[in-house]
């Protein structure tokens, strides 16, 4: 791809999926914005259009919400782990300035809200095809269930891909595995820390079937994601 | 960045843990005469299909590809109209008009449903294939199957004349649908491993495929029996519907 392609030339996307690091590299190295503009506006894109679709089981309200914090808990993960992710790379050795280390990491979320996005049409028709969403029924939360499920899966699936790619990236970039094998799990360790408490403050993403359709719950900002999760694990153990 | 005098040279990486398949060596496409003869007909498109696939999928990399991609696609939702039509000879009345509209429509929507999660895979794979290229295969897919779908016709029609079972009917037809799937999705990896595609993405989205196709056939019944409403009212996933039917 020349250097004189457009900012929103989709075949940056494909390069991404592709995992062609040299040209990859090249980017990085160059340190035009226009990578970094394509990357905003696929993660709105494509994470916009997850969320929405996770949301469309409960209301298009509900859909609404979510096609607005889905991209909003990929990017807010992003821009709260940069200034860590970026002292740690040259610590681990690997010598990347601070705007390189943000283009690593946001070419990873950008690969994820690619794939996530190519598969909203399938989710959206999977939840056209469940059972619509009634106070109280059982059938309701069967379909909660599937549809938890299967963001769970997607999500899986999508991270895991985005994480071989930057693995790959990251052993062009310092030659070294063991450089590259420690600076990813290290970031990797800081944005699932964040990200799992970003997604916990701006739940729901679905909607439970017996709460009311919300932007943020009430008790947002009371607990912590790792706190329900204690609760949860101590209340099972007890039960 | 460090600088290394290690690094190892550039190919497109796999996904790692997935076994590459082998094939049989094939001439790049265009290498052979045959291949570099331009398609100009729909005849001449399906003959490509089933004789002729490296000069189909040659044919489809050209500057031209977007006008056989719409013949393919015309053929595709033709056949699914014919097809659909023997169907509806089951039950004969409303459903000789219904019964093709939702196969065509319905193959059509899923092709649609699938298309972005299709080019995802093959730029996943390494393929190199651009989206164009992408909904030219996918077309060559669904006419291939189609095509072969109405070489079953006759035999789905015998049936249709001498079983009262819609289960039966049913099954028979899904059993027809899936070999006829079998050798279209035959081609599609054909046309993608040619555009570089390696390894086993290509797998999964053929189970998505299948997935959503087997849904749509319950989320558009009846295609075969009859109902008082066109559309069904109440939502089932594939599997209740299937036990249902059989019980």
């Amino acid at each position: 791809m020349t250097s004189d392609s457009s900012t929103f030339d989709l075949r940056q996307g494909a390069t991404l999926l592709r995992g062609e690091s040299e040209e990859i590299a090249r980017w990085i190295g160059r340190g035009e914005s226009k990578q970094l503009w394509f990357c905003l506006a696929a993660v709105f894109a494509g994470a916009g259009l997850f969320g929405a679709a996770l949301g469309e089981w409960r209301s298009p309200l509900q859909a609404l919400y979510g096609g607005i914090k889905f991209p909003l808990v990929i990017l807010l993960t992003t821009a709260g782990t940069t200034l860590l992710n970026g002292m740690l790379a040259p610590l681990l050795g690997l010598n990347l300035r601070f705007r390189q280390s943000l283009l690593v990491i946001l070419f990873s979320h950008t690969i994820v809200a690619i794939i996530v996005g190519g598969f909203s049409p399938i989710l959206l028709f999977v939840i056209g095809n469940a059972p619509p969403v009634q106070a109280s029924s059982s059938a309701s939360w069967t379909g909660h269930g599937v549809v938890l499920l299967i963001e769970v899966g997607l999500i899986a699936f999508a991270g895991v891909l985005a994480n071989v790619r930057l693995r790959q990236l990251l052993d062009r970039l310092s030659g070294h595995p063991r450089v590259s094998k420690r600076i990813m799990l290290t970031w990797l360790a800081a944005n699932l820390l964040l990200g799992a408490q970003i997604s916990w403050l701006l739940r729901p993403f679905v909607g439970s079937p017996g709460l009311p359709v919300e932007f943020l719950r009430a008790d947002a900002f009371q607990g912590n994601f790792y706190e329900a999760v204690f609760h949860a694990l101590k209340n099972l153990l007890h039960s | 960045m460090n600088e290394s005098s290690s690094i190892p040279p550039l190919t497109n990486p796999t996904i790692p843990g997935i076994s590459r398949e082998t094939h049989q060596p094939d001439p790049p496409l265009g290498g052979l005469e045959s291949d570099r003869q331009p398609i100009a007909s729909l005849i001449t498109a399906i003959e490509a299909a089933l004789r002729e696939p490296r000069r189909l999928l040659f044919q489809l990399t050209q500057p031209n590809q977007g006008r056989l991609a719409c013949n393919l696609l015309f053929v595709s939702l033709l056949s699914a109209f014919i097809y659909g039509l023997v169907a509806g000879t089951f039950s004969g009345g409303g459903q000789l008009l219904a019964a093709p509209v939702k196969i065509a429509g319905g193959l059509l929507l899923t092709a649609v449903i699938c298309l972005p999660s299709l080019y995802i895979f093959t730029c996943l794979s390494g393929s190199r294939a651009r989206l164009g290229e992408v909904c030219g295969l996918l077309a060559a897919f669904l006419a291939l199957m189609t095509i072969l779908l109405i070489g079953f016709a006759p035999v789905a029609w015998v049936f249709s004349q001498s079983t009262g079972s819609v289960a039966a009917m049913g099954g028979l037809h899904l059993i027809f649908w899936f070999v006829a799937t079998g050798f279209g999705l035959r081609l599609l990896e054909r046309g993608l491993h040619h555009h570089g595609a390696q390894g086993g993405m290509m797998r999964i989205w053929t189970i998505l495929f299948l997935l959503v196709a087997l849904q749509m056939t319950t989320a558009l019944r009846p295609l075969v029996g009859t109902a008082p409403t066109l559309l069904p009212v109440t939502k089932e996933f594939f599997l209740a519907h299937w036990m249902e039917s059989f019980q």
